[in-house]
């Protein structure tokens, strides 16, 4: 998977590690401001109250 | 001749073991070409391979995912929930700004807060002075993440019966995260728009017995002691379950007790999760009103004794 992402990579060695890094932290991104505060009120982590 | 075919066979046999040990075309070395010019079909171990690899870096790859969503639990909504509490805490102060100061009308008022609202402010000077939230009406998912949320159905500071607040212990500014290192006659401190209200947890379930021989001689703790009536069981901190709503009940654990005018104590509760990082039950603080001190317009700089009890 990685394999195939870095040898889709266009570009010499630095563009591809520049663009590596970018891809990477998009990821991240999309995870944690979109796809974890959706997911976590689904999870039983952090429930305070009574009922 | 018998014996010649045996040997024949023999011999067919020994040499067709032979031929399996020695290394056939599937073990000669590949001469390294760079990836891409791999013929496109590549039977036996190359193709396992890339299978097993690409599981593997999957695999690896969800176990970041969820390393990750630690990350976003304990700091990230840290980050986030500070800036709602930023701006809850400035809404609170124009609005506190903005509001009359003199007149006769300084009495807190708090009908009509809406959901998320910041109405008052807690300090709790044994976890240092900077210890400051800005309690918000309400106890939804959204409020919470704002600061301390206020059951809506429970009284309000300075008011008869049970001042209940819930808030995260992990995360989302966490403002209970050590709730369970307060000590009996720690001061929690409430300010409204005209109000201080001292609230001071009353004793442990295992100080009750002797409490007046030991630490009710702290000059702390005056007002503090165990409360009688209907008040008897009442412990300064307890680990229920989630269904337990009667611990804010105006008299805790007694939903259908209402205490006579006369005799019904200012309650403040508590309630966070227990254990850390669990949904399994909660950590309940109660304390009890021992002060009250409105806000003078000519002395704005007052402030309870109780806030420079910092540990």
């Amino acid at each position: 998977m990685y394999g195939w992402i870095w040898r889709n990579l266009p570009g010499p060695t630095a563009v591809r590690v520049a663009l590596a890094v970018v891809l990477g932290l998009g990821v991240a991104a999309l995870l944690l401001f979109v796809v974890f505060p959706w997911l976590e009120p689904l999870l039983p982590f952090n429930n305070v109250t009574t009922d | 001749m018998g014996t010649a075919d045996h040997h024949a066979r023999g011999a067919g046999r020994i040499s067709g073991d032979l031929n399996d040990l020695m290394p056939t075309t599937r073990f000669r070395p590949v001469p390294s070409p760079g990836p891409r010019s791999r013929p496109a079909f590549e039977p036996g171990p190359d193709r396992t391979r890339t299978i097993v690899r690409t599981v593997g870096e999957v695999l690896i790859t969800l176990g970041m995912v969820v390393l990750l969503f630690v990350v976003y639990e304990v700091y990230i909504t840290d980050l986030l929930s500070a800036g709602k509490q930023r701006e809850a805490t400035a809404q609170l102060d124009d609005r506190w700004h903005d509001e009359p100061a003199a007149g006769p009308e300084r009495t807190d008022h708090f009908e009509g807060l809406g959901e998320g609202d910041g109405f008052a402010k807690m300090y709790i000077p044994a976890f240092g002075a900077d210890f400051e939230f800005t309690i918000v009406e309400g106890t939804t998912a959204a409020s919470l993440e704002v600061g301390p949320g206020h059951y809506p159905d429970t009284a309000y500071p300075g008011q008869p019966g049970n001042f209940s607040v819930a808030g995260h212990r992990v995360g989302k500014g966490a403002p209970f995260n050590d709730i369970n290192l307060i000590q009996s006659c720690d001061a929690i401190v409430v300010e409204t728009q005209y109000s201080w209200f001292t609230y001071r947890m009353v004793p442990l379930a295992e100080e009750k017995a002797g409490w007046a021989e030991t630490k009710g001689k702290d000059p702390r703790c005056e007002g503090v002691g165990p409360l009688g009536g209907p008040y008897a069981e009442l412990v300064g901190q307890e680990i229920v379950l989630p269904t337990n709503g009667g611990v804010i009940a105006p008299v805790p654990h007694q939903p259908g007790v209402t205490a006579s005018s006369g005799e019904m104590a200012s309650l403040m509760t508590l309630t966070t999760c227990h254990p850390r990082f669990s949904d399994k039950e909660r950590l309940i603080v109660h304390a009890v009103l021992t002060e009250q001190l409105h806000k003078d317009p000519a002395k704005p700089d007052e402030r309870p004794a109780a806030l420079r009890e910092t540990g």
